[in-house]
């Protein structure tokens, strides 16, 4: 996408100013959305994204800059703003760059720059709706979309690496919301990988609308949740969530490095009950989270974060292998060319355990099933977390008694990892995406249903 | 090529292929300053443009972006601008205004000229850091920033429409991490200003410092209901959170629960809520709306009363009325309507009187993304703040929840503050409101 003189010439340019590091990241990304209201088509959008990205380290300072515009003149001169207050004497140039090719472990068969398939992907949706519809006539609406994106990147280093790759990102969502006349409530469905639409040949229309369906009409019927704290039973897949904000976000060397994790001097130490094992893994096959390098150009791998209870790793990206001295651990990530990267989690989860379902939900004189969880959000310097239980059931003496509305889970992360006292066998992903400091990426979180023993439940009953 | 003549060829083709359409050019340029123990941690600068054309034909809507702008990028614009239309249903609502006029914002107003020095602007961000580093109890400085952002909007269409609009702002923030013993407490201020030296640097160390000091000690209060103010930041995140209700697109969509009620009362008979685009003392300050409509003050709430929903042309037609103005489409989005800032009129109760007995004060809230339900109003979030009575902190608050109804607690006002704030980005503007009986959980 650039050519390579151009970028051997911008890199030497930094050189000339003394960086100790220089990068270019090119990107362009071809996008596709179509989303359904109902059964009608509300729109089909598309576009290219374009750019370059241009990363100079001068010590453990990180000067970065970007435009859509790949000229040399251009970027030469983002380097010399960039460097402006920091040249110093010249380094050596660099002879030539070495380029190396990466294996695609993950190949897309249905491509948007071959075929966008927007037909195919309107009839996906709108069987969708049919199905959701046909499960309840209290089904008042659906609205659906299926994104799709084929990015290419390209990075040259000065340390004289030049590699590439191509993502393929396609995901579909439903929304049903159901409606009492007086009361309305929503219930969500989806799916997603790094792959191309041949994510079709593994969902199912039917199966995605009555479970969005389904959803809805449960949180229609819902109380008022019981507030206070008490144990939670968390679902497995996208209860994972938890484990993502709370402490995966707070073992990214991005807040380690900052002394801003609760975290950052525990590595070694036990950090949650030993039946907590923890991985982050960004070799799954074409999982959303996955990569084939990362996005400075390092193969990906599977990282233990935590076993048996015991912290053993960060995520490590460049800088922060640099401020910190543990290996980079091909962590880093960037939502596109606009951003520097940072050590970024890929597939996160909690590996499965030996404990049943039926056997949790027994052990809670009082509490909450929380079958789906919503998003939620973290302040890594101390930890605390909240989270929105999408799907929730109040239990009393080992029954599951009602369905709840507008629940919140609030703890620390340091907290709730010694508080988890089983894990079950149902282990499962969900696709999802994460926001922090290097903009939105794809990720998947999971866990097999588990079990937390002490947590604060906000609810208005 | 200039942005004139590049519109002018894209929408040349678009008329030739018979359709009609409108053209969105955002530019913008951007410098963004950390820094971390005494030194910059990060120097960001930025050049960036994107072009995102809307097409209609046959009564079916379109469209596409581009940020590459060689001659192929812009071909593949407009083509695909109309594939993608050839998928839509009929719309018979959207279109392109017959409106040829030409617009303008003023540089002086919103976009003033500063000389300011590339040094003096790390020397702030530096010294921000430095000087909150420093202080009793702070152990670092994690989240720190300063900004220097100015961006352009043109906005062309086939029927003649020239609009362009350039405003600047600048922004500095932080967030230290203070820690005593096992305790530890982070918090942070922000501050935005159209001049780079109207930025108070003293102003945000001492704020977060006190904010991060004050939060220290805090304990969750006991389960129950409350009666609650939040603060000016807190507010503002809270009537954002539930914008939706106002919006006429989520009404022609079917899920404002507000589509039925405009006209009757809805909310405590002394709130009176407005969306008043033309302050120019906001950063929401809006000349005209993404299809070059004129904005103007709209009186969304009178006297409790819902007085109307916000409206571009196409939600405005299917409830045969005139549009309000509040478009907003961005260059890689479609149509769809949004608020420009709001404003919460004076009530008449003075601070002493709003500030009697005991109350919880909330100055943060969290999961405002995740644990609210716009259709439904439901709502929970972690929550901090003060535990107060006559006006006094009794004692800090971590570790609660705040939880309830939106709609419900519009009827549940005990006073209004005759004093307005703006929130920090300057967003929206509103005095302190007191609800009564909000539950909350420790």
């Amino acid at each position: 996408m650039l050519n390579t003189s151009v970028a051997q010439a911008v890199i030497d340019h930094a050189l000339s100013l003394g960086a100790d590091f220089a990068e270019l990241f090119v990107e362009r990304s071809q996008t596709n959305l179509v989303s359904t209201l109902s059964s009608h088509v509300q729109s089909v959008q598309s576009g290219i994204d374009f750019g370059v990205g241009v990363r100079l380290v001068y010590g453990n300072k990180v000067l970065y800059g970007y435009t859509n515009r790949a000229e040399q003149a251009e970027l030469k001169g983002i380097v010399s703003k960039l460097a402006a207050k920091d040249r110093r004497d010249p380094r050596a140039s660099l002879t030539n760059f070495d380029y190396r090719r990466v294996e695609d472990k993950h190949a897309a068969t249905r491509i948007l720059s071959v075929d966008p398939e927007v037909d195919n992907k309107v009839a996906f949706l709108l069987a969708t709706d049919k199905a959701a519809r046909a499960a309840s006539n209290m089904i008042s609406q659906t609205r659906g979309s299926c994104s799709q994106v084929e990015q290419r990147i390209e990075l040259f280093n000065s340390e004289g690496l030049h590699t590439g790759d191509v993502r393929n990102y396609t995901r579909a969502f439903l929304v049903a919301i159901a409606s009492d006349g007086s009361e309305q409530a929503t219930g969500s469905w989806n799916d997603g990988g790094l792959m191309g639409w041949e994510l079709i040949e593994r969902m199912n229309s039917e199966a995605a609308g009555k479970e969005a369906s389904r959803q809805a009409l449960v949180n229609l019927s819902a109380k008022p949740c019981p507030s206070g704290r008490m144990p939670v039973v968390l679902g497995n897949g996208f209860g994972g969530v938890i484990f993502h904000e709370a402490c995966g976000h707070l073992l990214e060397t991005t807040s380690v490095a900052k002394k801003a994790s609760v975290f950052h001097d525990k590595l070694g130490e036990m950090i949650a009950n030993p039946v907590v094992n923890a991985v982050d893994d960004g070799t799954l096959h074409k999982e959303r989270g996955s990569i084939n390098i990362d996005d400075e150009g390092l193969d990906t791998q599977r990282t233990q974060l935590i076993k048996e209870g015991k912290l053993t790793s960060f995520l490590v990206d460049r800088i922060g292998a640099q401020q910190t001295g543990y290996a980079r651990t091909g962590s880093g990530r960037r939502e596109s060319y606009k951003y520097a990267p940072a050590s970024r989690m890929r597939n996160t989860f909690i590996e499965p355990g030996t404990s049943e379902l039926d056997e949790m939900i027994g052990s809670m004189d009082r509490g909450i099933y929380a079958a789906h969880m919503g998003g939620g959000s973290v302040q890594p310097g101390t930890g605390e977390f909240n989270f929105a239980v999408t799907e929730g059931y109040y239990v009393e003496k080992g029954k599951i008694l009602y369905p709840v509305k507008a629940a919140t889970l609030i703890s620390t992360g340091p907290k709730v990892l010694k508080e988890i006292s089983m894990v079950g066998r149902d282990f499962a992903l969900a696709s999802g995406t994460c926001g922090s400091v290097s903009g939105s990426i794809p990720t998947t979180v999971g866990q097999a249903t588990l079990k937390v023993d002490d947590i604060l439940v906000g609810g208005n009953a | 090529m200039t942005h004139q003549q590049h519109a002018s060829q894209i929408l040349e083709q678009v008329k030739a292929a018979g359709a009609t359409g409108d053209l969105i050019i955002d530019q913008g340029r951007s410098l963004s300053l950390k820094a971390r123990e005494g030194a910059l941690e990060e120097y960001k600068v930025s050049s960036s443009q994107v072009l995102g054309l809307r097409v209609i034909k046959d009564g079916k809507v379109g469209t596409a972006y581009s940020e590459a702008t060689d001659s192929e990028a812009l071909k593949s614009l407009v083509e695909q601008a109309l594939l993608n239309a050839s998928f839509a249903a009929v719309d018979g609502h959207e279109s392109i205004l017959a409106n040829a006029v030409k617009l303008h914002t003023e540089d002086a107003l919103l976009c003033p000229a500063e000389d300011i020095a590339i040094d003096e602007q790390i020397d702030f961000a530096l010294t921000l850091e430095r000087s909150l580093a420093t202080r009793s109890k702070v152990k670092n400085v994690p989240y720190n920033g300063v900004q220097d952002n100015t961006g352009e909007r043109h906005i062309f269409s086939s029927a003649g429409l020239s609009a362009y609009s350039k405003s600047r702002m600048c922004a500095a923030y932080a967030y230290a991490l203070v820690e005593e013993g096992e305790k530890n407490a982070m918090d942070g201020v922000g501050q935005a200003a159209r001049l780079f030296r109207d930025l108070d640097l003293s102003q945000i160390v001492e704020q977060t410092h006190e904010n991060c000091l004050g939060l220290l000690d805090g304990t969750p209060v006991a389960s129950g209901h409350y009666d609650v103010i939040f603060d000016a930041e807190t507010q503002v995140q809270l009537f954002q959170t539930f914008a939706m209700m106002f919006s006429g697109k989520s009404a022609k969509d079917g899920v404002n629960p507000m589509r039925e009620k405009v006209g009757q009362l809805i909310a405590d008979s002394r709130l009176n809520v407005f969306d008043k685009p033309q302050n120019s003392l906001g950063f929401g300050y809006a000349l005209f709306d993404s299809e070059g409509t004129q904005t103007q003050s709209t009186p969304l709430i009178v006297d409790g009363h819902l007085s109307t929903l916000i409206h571009n042309s196409a939600t405005a037609s299917f409830f045969e009325i005139n549009t309000t103005g509040h478009a907003t489409r961005g260059p890689k989005s479609t149509m769809g309507v949004a608020l420009h800032q709001l404003e919460i009129g004076k009530g008449q109760t003075q601070v002493k009187e709003l500030l009697k007995g005991e109350y919880l004060l909330l100055t943060d809230l969290t999961g405002l993304h995740s644990g609210a339900n716009a259709i439904s109003g439901n709502f929970s979030f972690g929550a901090s703040g003060y535990l107060c009575e006559h006006g006094e902190r009794v004692r800090a608050v971590r570790g609660i929840t705040v939880a309830g109804n939106f709609y419900e607690m519009l009827r549940k006002i005990a006073l209004i503050g005759d004093q307005q704030f703006w929130n920090w980005e300057k967003s929206a503007l509103m005095p302190h409101i007191r609800f009564e009986d909000i539950a909350i959980s420790g």
